[in-house]
C-alpha cells in the first residue's frame, strides 16, 4: 500500500530551551479533514507552521507525497494556509489576492484574471472582486481567503483557526462551507483550532495535543467516547472522572470504591484486575439518568442541584452529592422540563452498569 | 464652576499654540512680504508692490546654478537616503540578531551629532581621499544625515505590518525578492514617497555641511549667505520664499503621505 500522503516522523521542535513540539509521530492519507486540537501553546500551530516550511524541524522529518520536505522552503511546496487573522493583502483588491499564488508562479495574466473569477464564483463573491479588502464583512474576507489558498489547487490546505474571529451564526455556516468544499475537492484539509465543536463538527479525524505533546489521534467519536488518558478525558469537558481502587470482582464485573460511593462497573474478561488496582473511569455527563425518586439501580447516588446552564436545546446541570463531589449532568431541554426536576430539592442520579469507560491503566 | 474653569484653560491653550505658531511663523511671513515690496529697505511703512526682486534673481545665472546644484543634490539624496532608509528599517523587522540595539543606535546617530561637527569631519575627510568641492561630495554627506530621517518614517510604517503577511506571500510561492517587491514595497509605498519627499526638504535646506564640502558647487542656502554676506539685499526675500515653499510642499506631502494612510490600515 502507497505510504500515507503526509508523514511526520519523530518531529521535535525547539524554541531556544522551549520545547513546542515533542517527537510527533503521524500520518494523514490523502483526501483527509484532520483536525488539531489543543489549548493555545500546545504546539498545534507549529505543526502547521512547520508543514508549511515556516518552521525547520529541530530533529525528525516531514514528507509530503513521500518526498522529505524538511529543506524544502515555503515558497516551493504548495501547501497554502488559511490564516487565523486570514493575512489578506491590504493593498491588492479582493481578485488580485486571489491572483498572488497564480502571479508568483508565472501564469499569464488572462489566465489568472480567468480561473481567479472562477474561484471567486465558486465562494459566492464574485461580485466582489474589484472590490478592496477593507470594504469586506468578516465573512466575505474568509471566503477571499479561502479562494487565494485554493486557486492554485493545492493537495493540501492548512487552516490555522480561521472561524475564530466569526461571530457564532458564520461560523456554524462557513463549517458547511468548508466541510463541503473538502467533500467536492476532495483535497486533504489540515484544520487547527481550540474548539471543540468545530473539530468534532467537521473533522474525520482529531489529534489531541497538550503541551507539545500528541495525546490521541482518533476519529471524534473515539476521542469523545474512549479518551486515551485523563488529560483528554478532562479536555472533552462533558466528562466525569472518578478515581477509585477496586473493592471487590465479580463475574464480568468489578466493583471500584471511589469519592462517590462504590460504583459497580461492567468489564471485558480480558482485563485483568486485582483487588486494590487503582482505576480511573469516565461518566460521560449525557449518558446520566436523573430522577426525583431514588428507582433502585446499582450505581445510583443522592445529590442537590447546584447550578444549571443553558447550552442550546441543551441543558448542563451541576450537581453535589451528599459527600461534596460535583458531578456534570447533561439533558435534553424537555426532559427537565417534563419532569420537572429543577424544581425538586433532592435528585438521584444513575447510570447503566456498561456506562462507565475505564481509562487505560498504563497512562 | 468647573465649565468655567475648562473654558478658560481651553481659551488658554488655544492662546499658547497661537503664541507658538506666530513665533515660528513671523519671521517667515515678514520676509515673504519684504520679498513683495519696493523698499530696499525691510521698514515700515511698506512701499509699493513689486515683482522686482524676482526678477532680479530670476535674471542671476549665480542663483539659477545654485537652484540646480541643490535639485541634483536633493533628488539624489532622496532616492539614496531612502533607500539606505528603507533597508536598515526592514532588517530591524525582520531579523533578529546579537548588538541589534547598538545596530539601531548607530543607524539613527548622524541627526544626533552636532552639523558644524559633521561638515568638519566631512570636510577632512573628503580632502583626505581627494573629494572635497564635488557635487557628489554633498550628496555623500547629505545621504548620511538623512538616511536616519527615511529609516524612521518607514520603520514606523513596517512596525504597523501584520506580520503574517510576509509568510502569506511565501506561503503562496513568492521568494523572498518576490515577496519583497510585491507585499513589503507596496506596503511600505506612502511612507517609502513620504520619506523621499521629506529627505529631499531637508537636503535642500541644509546649509553648514553644504558649505563646508560644497566648494564651487554652491546650493541656494550657501548662495543666499554669500549675497547676505555682500549687501543687504531683499533679493534674499524672494530666495527665502521659495525655498521656504518648496520645502513646505515636500513636507507637507510626507505628512499627509504618512497621515492619511493610517485609518485605512486599521480596517484590514
Amino acid at each position: 500500500m502507497a505510504e500515507a500522503q503526509i508523514v511526520f516522523e519523530n518531529v521535535v521542535k525547539r524554541f531556544g530551551s522551549v520545547l513546542a513540539v515533542e517527537r510527533a509521530n503521524f500520518k494523514v492519507h490523502a483526501g483527509e479533514f484532520l483536525g488539531i486540537m489543543g489549548s493555545s501553546g500546545c504546539g498545534k500551530t507549529t505543526i502547521l507552521r512547520m508543514l508549511a516550511g515556516l518552521e525547520t524541524p529541530t530533529e525528525g522529518e516531514i514528507r509530503l507525497n513521500g518526498m522529505r520536505l524538511n529543506e524544502i522552503k515555503p515558497a516551493d511546496r504548495n501547501t497554502p494556509m488559511v490564516w487565523q487573522n486570514l493575512a489578506l493583502f491590504p493593498f491588492l483588491s479582493v481578485r488580485q489576492n486571489v491572483e498572488f499564488g497564480l502571479k508568483t508562479r508565472g501564469i499569464a495574466s488572462d489566465e489568472r484574471k480567468k480561473r481567479a473569477m472562477q474561484w471567486l464564483d465558486r465562494m459566492e463573491i464574485a461580485e466582489l472582486s474589484e472590490r478592496q479588502i477593507h470594504q469586506l464583512s468578516g465573512g466575505q474576507k474568509q471566503r477571499v481567503a479561502l479562494a487565494r489558498a485554493l486557486v492554485t489547487e493545492p493537495p493540501v490546505l492548512l487552516l490555522d483557526e480561521p472561524l475564530s474571529a466569526l461571530d457564532a451564526n458564520l461560523v456554524i455556516r462557513m463549517q458547511g462551507v468548508l466541510t463541503r468544499l473538502q467533500k467536492q475537492l476532495g483535497i486533504t484539509f489540515i484544520y487547527v483550532t481550540h474548539s471543540q465543536s468545530e473539530a468534532f463538527a467537521m473533522t474525520d479525524r482529531v489529534i489531541i495535543m497538550s503541551k507539545g505533546r500528541i495525546e490521541q489521534i482518533a476519529t471524534a467519536q473515539e476521542v469523545f467516547r474512549r479518551p486515551a488518558n485523563r488529560f483528554v478525558a478532562e479536555f472533552v469537558g462533558s466528562n466525569n472522572i472518578l478515581d477509585g481502587r477496586v473493592t471487590a470482582i465479580e463475574d464480568g464485573s468489578i466493583v471500584v470504591d471511589t469519592n462517590i460511593g462504590a460504583v459497580t462497573v461492567v468489564v471485558s474478561q480480558n482485563d485483568d484486575f486485582k483487588v486494590d488496582d487503582h482505576v480511573e473511569m469516565v461518566i460521560s455527563a449525557d449518558k446520566i439518568e436523573l430522577s426525583s425518586q431514588p428507582t433502585g439501580s446499582t450505581n445510583e447516588f443522592r445529590c442537590s442541584l447546584i447550578s444549571e446552564e443553558f447550552i442550546g436545546s441543551i441543558i448542563g446541570l451541576l450537581v453535589e452529592t451528599t459527600n461534596g463531589f460535583e458531578i456534570k449532568i447533561q439533558k435534553p431541554h424537555h426532559e427537565l422540563e417534563l419532569h420537572n426536576l429543577t424544581e425538586v430539592g433532592t435528585l438521584w442520579f444513575s447510570w447503566n452498569l456498561d456506562t462507565p469507560y475505564l481509562l487505560p491503566r498504563d497512562a | 464652576m468647573n465649565t468655567r474653569i475648562d473654558k478658560l484653560i481651553t481659551a488658554g491653550l488655544i492662546l499658547y499654540v497661537v503664541a507658538v505658531f506666530i513665533f515660528v511663523f513671523a519671521p517667515i511671513i515678514t520676509s515673504m512680504i519684504f520679498s513683495f515690496n519696493s523698499d530696499r529697505f525691510a521698514s515700515i511703512p511698506l512701499g509699493s508692490f513689486t515683482l522686482h526682486w524676482y526678477e532680479t534673481v530670476y535674471n542671476d545665472p549665480d542663483v539659477w546654478d545654485a537652484v540646480q546644484t541643490s535639485i541634483i543634490v536633493a533628488v539624489s539624496v532622496g532616492i539614496l537616503s531612502t533607500f539606505i532608509g528603507f533597508c536598515t528599517a526592514y532588517t530591524d523587522y525582520r531579523y533578529s540578531f546579537r548588538f541589534k540595539n547598538g545596530y539601531l543606535v548607530l543607524a539613527l546617530l548622524p541627526p544626533t551629532i552636532p552639523l558644524i561637527i559633521i561638515a568638519l569631519a566631512m570636510l577632512a575627510w573628503f580632502a583626505r581621499i581627494g573629494a572635497s568641492g564635488q557635487i557628489w561630495s554633498v550628496v555623500i554627506a547629505h545621504t548620511v544625515l538623512c538616511s536616519p530621517f527615511a529609516m524612521a518614517v518607514i520603520r514606523l510604517r513596517l512596525q504597523q505590518i501584520d506580520l503574517d503577511l510576509e509568510p502569506a506571500a511565501w506561503n503562496l510561492g513568492a521568494s523572498e525578492w518576490v515577496a519583497m517587491r510585491y507585499v513589503i514595497v507596496p506596503f511600505c509605498k506612502p511612507a517609502i514617497v513620504a520619506a523621499m519627499c521629506l529627505t529631499m526638504a531637508v537636503s535642500f535646506d541644509e546649509f553648514v555641511v553644504a558649505w563646508f564640502v560644497s566648494g564651487l558647487n554652491k546650493t541656494v542656502p550657501v548662495i543666499i549667505l554669500e549675497i547676505l554676506q555682500g549687501n543687504v539685499d531683499p533679493q534674499i526675500n524672494a530666495i527665502g520664499t521659495f525655498v521656504f515653499v518648496t520645502s513646505m510642499t515636500l513636507v507637507v506631502i510626507a505628512q499627509l503621505l504618512v497621515t492619511l494612510r493610517s485609518p485605512k490600515r486599521s480596517s484590514t
